[in-house]
């Protein structure tokens, strides 16, 4: 099993980014709030892919068991006015094994033509949500790629303008945590394109 | 607010074990002090399962309600002037926020709104933060926030 410290060091070392011992990221998403502070450790800060900037690192927690992702945060400030909220999170992802709660917030399932997306994501947004920007936002190609270009258990949480990617490792190695900033760095870039469109 | 997986099963476990407490200990004939206990318990648990029940048709009214002020009404949008909660739900805050209203063809506005919301919405709620919000066209009090 991959050293984490050593992966995140190489994975630095290769993008030039700042290593950091942790990083506060906060309860920006639904993911960070399960973990409580939204605490990554090691971490990471710097250019994730493309135009992109952010903080990949190592996210853990305890509800009930131990639950870890490494997760790539990034900014994308002029979405909370098309999309406050999107999740898109691999079928089957847990993220707590304590739920003692019977309701949640209200929330809608976003269809799409897409049986390799849906087979692969659950996407949910708000009621709400404006249906024609999100349709624009799932072109074809981004739907195509979501089907098939990230890791396997890629999840990403747009939540007022934080973007957060994930994917499910105990341990990654420096090559799963570059795949990891790489596809959180076109969807960011792709949700720029869109809101600037 | 919807129910999740958790309360779903909460409604049928409350349901079918007060109907259970309820009629099983008459129909085996039990004595008839333990009956009416257990009967007692099976009855409030049932009640319990009717109101979880009740409560949750009042929030698909609602939810249809609002769908139809998002498919209805005129966008506008919500600038957050104050924001705050001193409760939760659920592990969700309820927050209390004041809203400057922009909305075509009616006056700038103030209102307050109270809404359940999750941790990362609510902790996003800072002064100036602008939100898509739809209006009633009939009735202007009548409003939904996307948030």
């Amino acid at each position: 099993m991959p050293d984490l410290d050593a992966s995140f060091s190489a994975l630095a070392a290769e993008r030039g980014l700042e290593p950091l011992p942790g990083f506060a990221a906060g309860p920006l998403t639904p993911l960070l709030v399960e973990s409580g502070a939204g605490q990554l450790a090691p971490a990471a800060r710097g250019r994730l892919g493309g135009e992109v900037d952010g903080v990949v690192g190592q996210l853990s927690y305890a509800r009930n068991r131990t639950f870890r992702f490494s997760v790539a945060l990034a900014e994308v400030p002029a979405s909370t006015e098309f999309a406050p909220r999107l999740f898109c999170i691999r079928r089957g992802r847990s993220t707590r094994d304590d739920e003692f709660y019977g309701l949640e917030a209200r929330d809608s399932k976003l269809w799409t033509e897409s049986i390799a997306l849906n087979e692969r994501y659950a996407v949910s947004t708000s009621p709400f949500q404006d249906p024609s920007w999100l349709r624009q936002l799932f072109s074809p190609a981004f739907v195509d790629w979501l089907a098939s270009a990230p890791p396997a258990d890629f999840s990403f949480e747009l939540a007022y303008g934080a973007l957060l990617g994930s994917v499910e490792r105990d341990a990654p190695d420096a090559a799963a945590l570059a795949a990891l900033c790489d596809a959180t760095a076109h969807v960011a870039e792709r949700i720029r394109r869109e809101c600037e469109e | 607010m919807q129910a999740n997986r958790v309360g779903i099963g909460l409604i049928a476990f409350f349901g079918l074990a007060g109907l259970g407490l309820a009629l099983i200990p008459v129909l085996v004939g039990a004595p008839g002090e333990v009956a009416g206990i257990l009967a007692s318990i099976g009855v409030i648990w049932a009640l319990v399962a009717l109101g979880f029940i009740v409560f949750l048709r009042g929030q698909k009214r609602k939810a249809a309600h609002q769908d139809w002020v998002f498919r209805n009404g005129i966008r506008g949008r919500a600038t957050v002037v104050e924001a705050g909660s001193h409760a939760t739900v659920n592990e969700m805050p309820l927050m209390k926020m004041t809203l400057d209203l922009e909305v075509p063809g009616m006056e700038r506005r103030q209102v307050t709104r109270r809404q359940v919301m999750s941790v990362f919405a609510a902790r996003r709620l800072e002064p100036g933060l602008a939100l898509p919000v739809y209006v009633n066209p009939e009735d202007p009090d009548d409003l939904v926030l996307v948030w």
